[in-house]
């Protein structure tokens, strides 16, 4: 069942590519069947998804290279379920807002439904190798998407968040390996490694080369450079794609790996991490607030929020883990909701620049629906109540606040600078009066932004319908993950008498 | 059938909800062949049946025990989301009384707005605020009343900006979202914290706790200052008051409620907060502090408007200010009279002002006068407005203001100064107003202006027969003293501070040239009122050049420092292989030159421990 959400994007993928080039509209449409389809079968997973019990469920497992410890082993958690079902949504979302005429469709819509398949896989990996294979397989894609499809200065940031992500990646597989040779395990199984107990040191060493790892992914500050530039280069859809998802698999990793395997070193790290958190959201948001690209802002933006996450992590508790996971979905939502409407702006004037453009809210010559959703958009980001990015912070903030009363406070000063940024976005580009870049021939009086159809729309409805609906719902979000974000902070030892591994351990192995 | 009813009170604000949301096909412009009207004709029938709805409860809570209604919303890990509905007569009156000032602001929009392209989203946004509104009313959660606060917030901010298209409402649109946003997030602190040490956020659980509650001084004063932080914000009191004076650039129909009901909405949060506050004696000095210069602050600087509707929004800040030094002192009953007395009076004053400003196309009080003959409704229902705003007539704001005079007679004798000193302020404002507007010639803009169509007539009047009723209203409440209790001394105070505030009003030398000089004192003093004490250029100067700092810095520093430390490693690995690209030179000799230097250089690095 599992794998299906892996492989049938991959399917397609290839038979994106085998399309005969005379049919425009065939990647798109299979992209959208085939995301439509893995869709479907998440949400099916999520209604026969057990969320009492903290096993895994709907586990697979084969062998694949013994010798090396890797299995390809799946299974699905109460952590990942949210963060599959929001990858199907967004890629899908993603797929959508494609401009109808890109330019070499077959290759982008293999690209963006690999990028599906890796990120699924991520989540899904129950091997701390196959994690790391899908982890990368995103790699690639996503720095073509950026450096084919992108904008001016798509060969710089395109090589910078390759070499980010490299070394992103590389520090991540050196933790791993060390992990496994310093336990004396031979296989890379998640729950045998789980049971395995290091000393401090080493515990602190790994987690060192984990959290510079995930640290580039999420990104924190001072690794979060290339994200500002990958995002405003990047076309809309793999921006979309950025914010909403990709991020997430650097706070999944951080909670998965970092949390799940080296608890000890975790508790030792978390006032440090906690103050990183609060640097993080501030340095975030102070640097959003001087931006005057839109896209830049909301990148900024996504620096400053994925910061609460980082804190609820560090704080360890049921509710703050719980408000982590939540926290992600919202920021998913909501930055995906954001980059869907700068899309549209910019594909309708020609521009994302906050000193050019005014008063799209213009009832008959501006954007005046588009401008809605933005305000929408906007006040669930800073925090609106009824929405889901209050109701998600509000739990990081009262879990993290019995641990870390200081760092929770800094971090709510972060709430309200993002409204400073996000209100000066809506006042200047769409109160006042209206005011576009106008092409050099033709006289201003006869100009009028293109149309927007209600194409352009759907998707950013929808994904404001949605932040609503969790906002005044969110137990349909939290009830997934309640149970598994308890166990994972109980001690492994309490876990391994529920939890026995199912896996056979494999013969020792002398050397990798 | 009654049961039911009263069981369902929560429907009222739901109502206006629904209204809203049955707007948005006008509003968002999809229906656009009927014109917006329809969209408002629903938001008035739902808002009518709010009305009834909530007048059968009323009725039945006058004779009832007060009630609590639980709603579980959410439990996750150790939390517990459980919002408390509350249905006393207090709390189904104020939510009454809400419901009734929207109606009537709605139909007086109706005519307002005639002309107006953006009708229906103007709807759509009272039955937001409405609901909003309503539900602070009835909400006995500190959660649900927090997030219903922000809901206000947003609404205000779209309300304020309103007619987008004009540079003034822009700003004004930012700072009311700001400013309050500002106290919202120190309140949220405070819910926060409240939430961890309570464990509950229903504020019959709250009250208990604070009985037993053991905490540091510190942590109390912190918490009770954060508390009363949204508050402040939502009644425009100092230092959070810009707002509300740059918020009447917004349509008179909103001023009306954002001056009446909305800054009443605070000061009830305040009022339910208050047994909570008494943990914090901090908290409690800083209300009566903040009250006290907000009060004689907002009454002086109310005198130097030239701006119809800000003469009387700054006179709002000062009663809400006389509400703060009342909850500081715990005397909750003055609090609620004057909220009441003045919510009524006000709104009605911005009626009248409203069709003052729609029929002159102006809010310069310099470019008007003489409209008593061509407005005489209006120019009634500013009178009486007037009169029930301040302690002369045994109106609405004499009974109040008694109210507080007896409450402070015997202890606090200056909170009694502070009351006589806003009432002569008060009517020294409003009796310069009204000369300004309706007695003497009428200037260019007056001189064609008529009287207010039926659509905002209609409310204006009704509204000042309510304001005349009040005291009996009151009355029939029991909130009105027997005649053998009148403190006579305090009565005459008041009534003296109240006449001799009107004759100097009259006897002011008016001055039409568009100065501020209405008075005589130097003009320094007149421009340091006239300019709300420059408070916005201190901001401008402090809080936003901080913030402002701080952004550019940060920017600067990413750009420069960190993406250039980035940029330069990269600089460097490239001319470093440029650099090392010479030395594939062909000649062996280097080649095992370099091999042999390396390998030295590896094997005192693996060998470093034994040396």
């Amino acid at each position: 069942m599992l794998s299906l959400l892996i492989w049938i994007p991959i399917l397609t993928a290839i038979l994106v590519c085998l399309c005969p080039p005379q049919h425009v509209a065939g990647p798109r449409n299979l992209s959208l069947v085939a995301i439509g389809l893995t869709f479907g079968i998440t949400m099916l997973l999520v209604f026969q998804f057990d969320p009492i019990s903290i096993l895994p469920q709907f586990a697979e497992s084969h062998a694949w290279i013994d010798r090396l410890g890797l299995t390809y082993r799946l299974s699905l958690d109460g952590l990942s379920l949210p963060l599959v079902a929001l990858n199907a949504l967004l890629t899908w979302v993603a797929v959508y807002c494609t401009r109808l005429d890109v330019p070499r469709p077959r290759l982008y819509f293999c690209l963006l439904l690999i990028i599906n398949a890796g990120v699924t896989g991520a989540f899904l990996a129950h091997n701390l190798l196959l994690f790391f294979i899908f982890y990368e397989v995103e790699l690639i894609p996503l720095y073509l998407l950026i450096a084919i499809w992108g904008g001016s200065r798509r060969g710089y940031a395109a090589t910078k968040f390759l070499i980010y992500t490299a070394i992103s990646g590389i520090l991540i597989l050196g933790a791993f390996l060390a992990l496994a040779w310093l336990t004396g395990v031979s296989s890379f199984n998640y729950d045998l490694l789980q049971h395995q107990h290091l000393p401090l040191t080493q515990q602190a060493l790994i987690m060192g080369a984990l959290l510079v790892g995930f640290g580039i992914k999420i990104p924190l500050v001072p690794f979060h450079t290339w994200l500002p530039d990958a995002h405003v280069e990047a076309s809309t859809p793999i921006s979309v794609l950025l914010a909403g998802v990709l991020l997430k698999l650097g706070t999944y990793g951080l909670l998965r790996f970092g949390l799940g395997l080296l608890p000890d070193a975790w508790a030792l790290f978390a006032p440090w991490l906690a103050t990183w958190a609060v640097i993080s959201v501030i340095y975030g948001s102070c640097t959003a607030i001087a931006q005057k690209d839109m896209k830049k802002m909301v990148a900024y933006s996504s620096i400053g929020h994925m910061g609460f996450i980082l804190l609820a992590c560090a704080a360890n508790t049921p509710l703050s883990l719980l408000g982590a996971v939540f926290q992600m979905v919202s920021h998913g939502l909501i930055s995906g909701l954001l980059f869907v409407l700068v899309g549209v702006v910019y594909s309708k004037t020609g521009s994302r620049d906050l000193e050019v453009l005014r008063g799209l809210l213009n009832p008959e010559r501006g954007l005046p629906l588009i401008g809605t959703l933005m305000i929408w958009g906007v006040m669930a980001s800073a925090g609106m109540p009824g929405m889901i990015g209050f109701i998600s912070e509000f739990i990081v903030f009262r879990g993290s606040f019995p641990i870390f009363p200081t760092q929770t406070l800094l971090c709510m000063v972060g709430t309200g600078l993002t409204s400073v940024y996000f209100l000066l976005l809506v006042n200047k580009v769409f109160f006042g009066r209206l005011q576009v870049p106008i092409p050099a021939q033709m006289p201003s009086s006869l100009f009028v932004l293109p149309t927007v159809e209600w194409r352009d729309r759907a998707p950013a409805l929808l994904l404001a319908i949605l932040i609503v609906v969790f906002g005044l719902q969110p137990h349909w979000v939290l009830r997934w993950s309640e149970s598994s974000t308890t166990a994972l902070i109980s001690s492994p030892a309490l876990v391994a008498e529920v939890d026995k591994p199912t896996a056979p351990i494999l013969p020792r192995v002398p050397a990798i | 059938m009654n049961q039911f009813l009263l069981q369902t009170t929560y429907w009222v604000p739901l109502y206006g909800l629904l209204g809203a949301i049955l707007t948005l096909p006008w509003s968002i412009g999809l229906l656009q062949r009927s014109g917006p009207r329809p969209a408002a004709y629903f938001n008035l029938f739902m808002t009518s049946l709010g009305l009834l709805h909530g007048f059968f409860a009323f009725v039945q809570t006058l004779n009832l025990e007060a009630q609590e209604v639980l709603w579980h919303w959410l439990t996750v890990a150790d939390l517990d989301f459980t919002f408390a509905i509350k249905l006393s007569s207090v709390s189904v009156g104020a939510m009454e009384l809400v419901t009734l000032l929207s109606l009537l602001a709605q139909v007086y929009a109706l005519g307002y707005l005639e002309k107006d392209w953006a009708l229906a989203r103007f709807f759509a946004l009272m039955g937001f605020f409405e609901a909003a509104l309503g539900g602070i009313a009835i909400s006995d959660s500190l959660f649900l009343t927090y997030a219903l606060l922000e809901m206000l917030t947003l609404s205000t901010y779209l309300l304020v900006g309103f007619w987008y298209a004009q540079s003034l409402v822009v700003t004004a649109a930012r700072d009311a979202f700001l400013t309050k946003r500002v106290g919202d997030v120190l309140l949220l602190m405070g819910v926060l914290s409240l939430s961890v040490l309570a464990g509950s956020l229903n504020f019959p659980d709250l009250y208990v706790w604070t009985e037993t509650a053991s905490l540091s001084p510190t942590v109390a004063t912190l918490l009770g200052l954060a508390l009363i932080a949204g508050p402040t914000g939502k009644c425009a009191q100092f230092p959070l008051h810009l707002w509300l004076d740059e918020a009447m650039e917004g349509p008179s129909p909103a001023s009306i409620l954002r001056n009446s009901i909305v800054v009443s909405a605070g000061a009830y949060v305040l009022i339910k907060l208050q047994p909570i506050l008494i943990v914090s004696p901090v908290a409690s000095a800083t209300l009566v502090g903040l009250g006290t210069v907000t009060a004689i602050g907002a009454s002086l600087v109310s005198i130097a408007q030239i701006d119809l509707k800000r003469a009387l929004a700054h006179s709002t800040s000062a009663y809400l200010g006389l509400v703060f030094i009342a909850v500081g002192f715990q005397w909750s009953g003055f609090a609620l009279l004057i909220l009441f007395a003045h919510g009524i009076s006000k709104a009605l004053l911005f009626m009248s002002a409203g069709g003052v400003t729609l029929n002159t196309n102006s809010q310069d009080l310099t470019e008007m006068g003489g409209l008593g003959r061509k407005m005489p409704a209006s120019m009634l229902a500013f009178v009486i407005g007037g009169a029930g705003l301040i302690g002369l007539l045994p109106l609405g704001g004499f009974w109040a203001m008694r109210e507080g005079l007896s409450s402070f007679w015997y202890e606090h004798q200056w909170v009694t100064g502070v009351i006589v000193l806003v009432n002569g302020l008060t009517a020294i404002n409003l009796v310069r107003v009204f000369r300004l507007v309706f007695l003497g010639s009428p200037h260019a803009k007056a001189r064609r202006a008529p009287e207010v169509p039926w659509l905002m007539a209609v409310p204006m009047v009704s509204l000042a027969v309510i304001t005349v009723l009040l005291p009996l209203m009151m009355q029939r409440l029991s909130l009105l003293p027997g005649w053998t209790y009148l403190n006579q001394e305090a009565v005459a105070v008041l009534v003296i501070s109240g006449l001799v505030g009107c004759a100097i009003g009259a006897g002011l030398k008016l001055n039409r040239s568009g100065d501020t000089g209405f008075y005589p004192v130097p003009k320094a003093f007149r421009n340091l009122l006239a300019y709300d004490f420059y408070v916005d250029q201190l901001y401008r100067f402090t809080v936003v050049a901080a913030v402002s700092a701080a952004a550019k810095a940060s920017a600067w520093f990413d750009r420069y420092i960190v993406d250039g430390v980035v940029n330069l490693v990269g600089f460097a690995s490239l001319m470093a292989g440029e650099g090392l690209r010479y030395s594939i030179s062909g000649q062996s000799q280097f080649y095992l030159l370099t091999i042999l230097i390396s390998v030295g250089a590896i094997g005192v690095f693996l060998t470093w421990s034994l040396w």
